[in-house]
């Protein structure tokens, strides 16, 4: 579960935990959020370690990778969630908020994904859910590099589906629109008011309608599914 | 050091069993053929699947498609690899 220490990726690790998986939380900053996280999977009597890890660094997601390949040894379901925004409009955008966010959104997918398979091919099992966006689909001002990071999310996972489909490893997306968190929170009124005069259902998604995508992409159930995206966005897409 | 032909005996059956290749004898993998393309039928995605068991089984990494390409030209040139490769592993 990379980015699983807070916000959407906290309530994944801990829904996942709770159908019975042992979770290894990347983090890259708060070292207390992540610990927090293992400390709640623990008391649901499931193992979890909290690893720390800058997934747009290739040679700290290999030395993450190799630990897992110590312990536990094999691994089942990647959630890439790990994630950043900077948003700017384009003229103000420097090469930095562009780079930083392409590097973690979309090459932290890749750096993931391409040591994950070879635990899921040997194991010819595997389910992969790759975080995305309704910008990617819609597109949205300010976001021209986010929307960017997710789109080319969208494309790795249909092609990593095709590639690996034969290994029995399903490679898929959640597009989260408007989700209650502490993000929304601090919006005002009046901007949720405008956000929400956009999604058909008219209310807030809740984290737990976004794990159950997750949930169901992650499990036996969602074996003949792959190189799909679900949008969990009450009609916003 | 284990014996070549021990090694090829050793190959021929993780090529079967990592490629499920049921219908298939060690008998039946010709030294100087390759391995993808003609004969067994492989494609190249076939080939992750062999590169995955390899690590597995030896501990061999294979990183990119160059090396691969001419690990997996025959068997002959995979068993060459390998003795190579376990011999600067030890």
């Amino acid at each position: 579960m990379t980015g699983g220490s807070k916000g959407i990726g906290r309530a994944i690790s801990l829904a996942l935990a709770e159908k019975g998986a042992d979770v290894i939380v990347n983090y890259s900053a708060n070292d207390d959020a992540a610990k927090g996280v293992v400390l709640e999977i623990e008391a649901m009597g499931r193992k979890a370690a909290a690893i720390k890890a800058d997934v747009s660094d290739t040679a700290q997601v290999e030395d993450m990778f190799g630990r897992i390949r110590k312990d536990p040894g094999r691994l089942d379901i990647l959630v890439n969630n790990a994630g950043i925004i900077r948003d700017k409009l384009l003229m103000f955008m420097n090469e930095e908020d562009w780079n930083r966010v392409i590097d973690i959104n979309l090459k932290g997918v890749y750096n993931c994904c391409k040591t994950a398979i070879r635990f899921m091919i040997g194991e010819k099992y595997g389910k992969i859910v790759n975080m995305v966006s309704p910008s990617a689909i819609l597109g949205r001002a300010g976001q021209t590099n986010y929307a960017s990071s997710k789109g080319g999310v969208i494309s790795f996972t249909r092609s990593l589906a095709q590639e690996i489909a034969r290994f029995n490893v399903c490679v898929n997306a959640v597009s989260p629109g408007l989700i209650e968190t502490e993000m929304m929170d601090n919006l005002t009124e009046e901007t949720k008011k405008e956000l929400l005069s956009a999604v058909p259902i008219g209310r807030l998604g809740t984290p737990e309608e976004v794990t159950g995508a997750v949930l169901f992409l992650a499990s036996d159930r969602s074996d003949y599914i792959t190189g799909q995206v679900i949008s969990v966005d009450g009609g916003l897409t | 050091m284990e014996d070549r032909n021990e090694l090829i005996s050793r190959l021929k059956t993780l090529i079967i069993e990592s490629l499920q290749l049921e219908d298939i004898e060690p008998s039946d993998i010709g030294e100087d053929e390759p391995l993808f393309g003609n004969g067994l039928g492989l494609d190249s995605i076939d080939a992750l699947e062999l590169v995955v068991a390899l690590e597995k089984e030896f501990g061999i990494i294979i990183p990119d498609e160059e090396v691969g390409k001419e690990a997996f030209a025959s068997l002959n040139a995979l068993t060459d690899f390998v003795q190579r490769e376990k011999k600067d592993l030890s």
